[in-house]
């Protein structure tokens, strides 16, 4: 085991040391940091702005807190593809893959390293947004466990996407051509769940018949006092027809979506109250938990009874989304990474066309 | 210093063959490379010489037939192999953004050299590639020859028993082509096996110790540098202080059938045959003339004839080396000899 970490550990150090020197990527980082703060500062102002609208008395961290996190992912999402797309393909252009591989590292050190590097890089971005994330910690509204788990899925989302990426690199000659399918992979799970799921939702939806005993009165309503109703006399059984979506059946379609992962995971924001009246305080605007809420809800079903709570103090209905989500994810990366690995397996005895060894 | 590790076996190839898709690009090969010698590996492209590299270097998995690198099989032991063999591509690239030591460093790590070893090694090795100066200069500074060397250097790195190099003289100049000469009989000195292919073939007239001719993805020939076949018809190259005298005395033992071109213009002479001559004149009016021959014998006299005849001949000796006769005999056994051409002659240096 140690001795397999240090052959990754010399394949890590050398393809993070040919990034760094490599140049490009101070522009890059530059423009990352620019649009993020750029984001966090009007999203701030934005909030303030809206504070009357909202009741006040509000931490901003949580809806700050929040917004930035989805969009790292989302931005992390577009740019690690193209840091990662050529890991492998690329290496075979320049003709430095093949004088590798004859070297006593094993296909699987070379894929473990160059993705740790890729994914090393990608965490790099992330760091940057630190002191973005430190401010709006600094908001209130954050609890630890939020931001801890947040980070962590953000970290783990981004490491799959490079797997995916590197394993594309691998598989296909050209970098261009792997670059491109990996922004669609991207695409796929981002917007095509999403697409996915509004046209299994179509397909699922289904018209019931229900009946409910309604109470019917012998007398109308007194003119006097209109709410003080008598006992009903007795009940009749009303029967309609409506239709329902049946999303218990489907959500799982939606769980792979990394937004999804990332806002179901980030743990529930615990009750305030008034310090002095104990009463309940209504809850700050919470993109994270609101997705969750969400997806928790479809994943519940359709609804047998009316809502009667307000919709603030409602708990979710469902179990959790994002456990099976991550763990799909999380073996979709594992699959490209072993896909990697079996690529770079030599001696190899079948090519595909248009690859050269060396 | 350059003392390999590991085992002897040297490289043996026993009916190889490797096809990728519809192509055979290698037929049916079987060589031995002993450790100490020099084996060339010569044939023209397409012949097959660096897939049997690729399978030789653990990279490619042959379809049918044996091979053991310094005694193992790449096939089912790589990694052993890979720790006794170095192996340098014909195409290769470079780190561009790492220096010339961190590049050594970095393959000598992957070798599993300790870091220490790793620091003195790749100091050897600047040295060895007269690249000392440029340890601490990005390798994309190098020139074409300087990256060359650091690329065979880089598979010396671990002390390999067994040695592949796919064309090393390709870009090299004639210095670096002496260096890399004196280098590779060294390392068989010192035990290694060294199999290398190349076109250069003068060069390798001198370097290796044993010729395997490949062509086609076939072996057709294997020989000691030695006792390479004489072949029976090859060019002679015959200078003369009087190029007049010379061209009526080669029309005057048949061998010259027409005009040539005037001095310096390249033109073909007369109807073309078998021993159809062609030359080339300086501005002094030396010239030289290049003649087909069947034997040794036609040769010797058709020197006595001219010398019988009073042409100020200079130098009569054959038109390039022994291999490279061999070599064009292989390639092409009944072929016609192309036109004749008159060459440009040597430019003539004045004191």
């Amino acid at each position: 085991m140690k001795a397999f970490l240090t052959g990754v550990a010399t394949v890590a150090g050398q393809e993070f040391r040919l990034r760094i020197r490599a140049g490009r990527w101070r522009w890059l980082l530059g423009a990352w940091f620019v649009t993020l703060a750029a984001f966090t500062v009007l999203l701030r102002l934005a909030l303030a702005a809206s504070e009357g609208l909202s009741g006040g008395n509000q931490p901003y961290g949580t809806p700050m807190y929040g917004s930035l996190m989805l969009l790292v992912l989302g931005m992390g999402m577009l740019v690690v593809p193209a840091l990662t797309a050529q890991s492998v393909n690329g290496d075979r252009e320049r003709g430095t893959l093949a004088t590798l591989q004859v070297t006593r590292l094993s296909a699987a050190q070379i894929a473990v390293g160059k993705l740790a590097a890729a994914w090393g890089t990608s965490l790099v971005f992330l760091a940057l947004t630190l002191p973005l994330v430190a401010w709006s910690v600094a908001e209130g509204g954050v609890p630890f466990g939020r931001l801890a788990v947040t980070m962590l899925v953000v970290a783990l989302l981004l490491g799959v996407v490079c797997a995916i990426a590197q394993a594309l690199s691998a598989l296909l000659a050209r970098s261009t051509t792997s670059a491109v399918l990996s922004y669609l992979v991207v695409f796929a799970l981002t917007i095509g769940t999403l697409i996915v799921f509004g046209l299994a939702a179509a397909l699922n939806t289904e018209r019931v018949t229900r009946t409910v005993p309604q109470p019917v009165f012998a007398e109308p309503p007194s003119p006097v006092n209109p709410t003080a109703r008598p006992a009903p006399d007795r009940y009749e059984d009303y029967t309609y027809t409506t239709t329902v979506t049946r999303t218990d059946q489907i959500w799982w379609l939606l769980a792979p979506n990394p937004f999804v992962v990332l806002a179901d995971a980030a743990p529930a924001l615990p009750e305030r109250r008034d310090p002095v009246t104990h009463q309940r305080l209504p809850s700050p605007f919470d993109p994270l938990g609101d997705i969750g809420h969400g997806v928790r809800d479809l994943r519940a079903g359709p609804q047998q009874e009316e809502v009667t709570q307000p919709l603030d103090e409602l708990r979710p209905r469902g179990p959790p989304v994002w456990p099976y989500g991550l763990a799909v994810d999380v073996l979709l990366g594992a699959g490209a990474l072993v896909l990697t690995t079996r690529r770079l397996r030599t001696p190899v005895r079948t090519l595909p066309r248009g690859l050269r060894v060396a | 210093m350059l003392t390999p590790v590991g085992g002897g076996g040297g490289v043996v190839v026993r009916d190889v063959r490797r096809s990728f898709g519809d192509v055979r690009a290698v037929r049916g090969m079987s060589l031995q490379a002993a450790p100490g010698e020099v084996t060339a590996l010569v044939g023209p492209n397409g012949a097959g010489k660096t897939t049997l590299l690729l399978v030789l270097a653990t990279l490619l998995t042959p379809d049918a037939g044996e091979v053991r690198v310094a005694g193992r099989d790449p096939v089912t032991e790589p990694d052993a192999v890979r720790a006794r063999m170095g192996w340098s591509p014909d195409v290769f690239g470079m780190y561009d953004n790492l220096t010339a030591r961190e590049y050594l460093e970095f393959f000598a790590a992957a070798y599993r050299l300790t870091r220490a070893a790793a620091r003195s090694r790749a100091t050897e090795l600047l040295e060895l590639a007269r690249l000392g100066d440029y340890g601490d200069q990005p390798v994309h500074v190098l020139s074409r020859g300087q990256k060359q060397r650091l690329a065979l250097t880089r598979a010396l790195v671990h002390r390999p028993a067994v040695l592949l190099l796919d064309e090393p003289a390709a870009g090299l100049d004639p210095h670096s082509r002496v260096e890399l000469r004196l280098l590779l009989r060294r390392l068989a000195a010192e035990g290694a096996a060294v199999l290398i292919s190349s076109h250069i073939l003068s060069d390798l007239e001198e370097m290796a110790d044993r010729v395997v001719f490949v062509d086609q993805g076939v072996t057709v020939g294997e020989h000691h540098v030695a006792d390479l076949p004489v072949a029976r018809r090859r060019s002679w190259r015959i200078r003369a202080l009087d190029r007049d005298a010379l061209v009526a005395a080669l029309a005057a033992a048949g061998h010259w059938h027409g005009p040539a071109g005037t001095s310096g213009q390249p033109g073909p002479s007369g109807p073309s045959g078998v021993s159809e001559p062609s030359g080339g004149s300086g501005p002094t009016g030396m010239s030289w003339v290049d003649v087909e021959l069947e034997s040794e014998q036609a040769a010797a006299d058709l020197l006595a004839r001219l010398v019988g005849a009073g042409v100020p001949v200079t130098a009569f000796a054959p038109a390039g080396g022994t291999l490279e006769a061999a070599y064009l005999e292989l390639v092409d056994e009944n072929a016609p000899i192309p036109p004749p051409v008159l060459y440009p002659a040597p430019p003539e240096v004045r004191p």
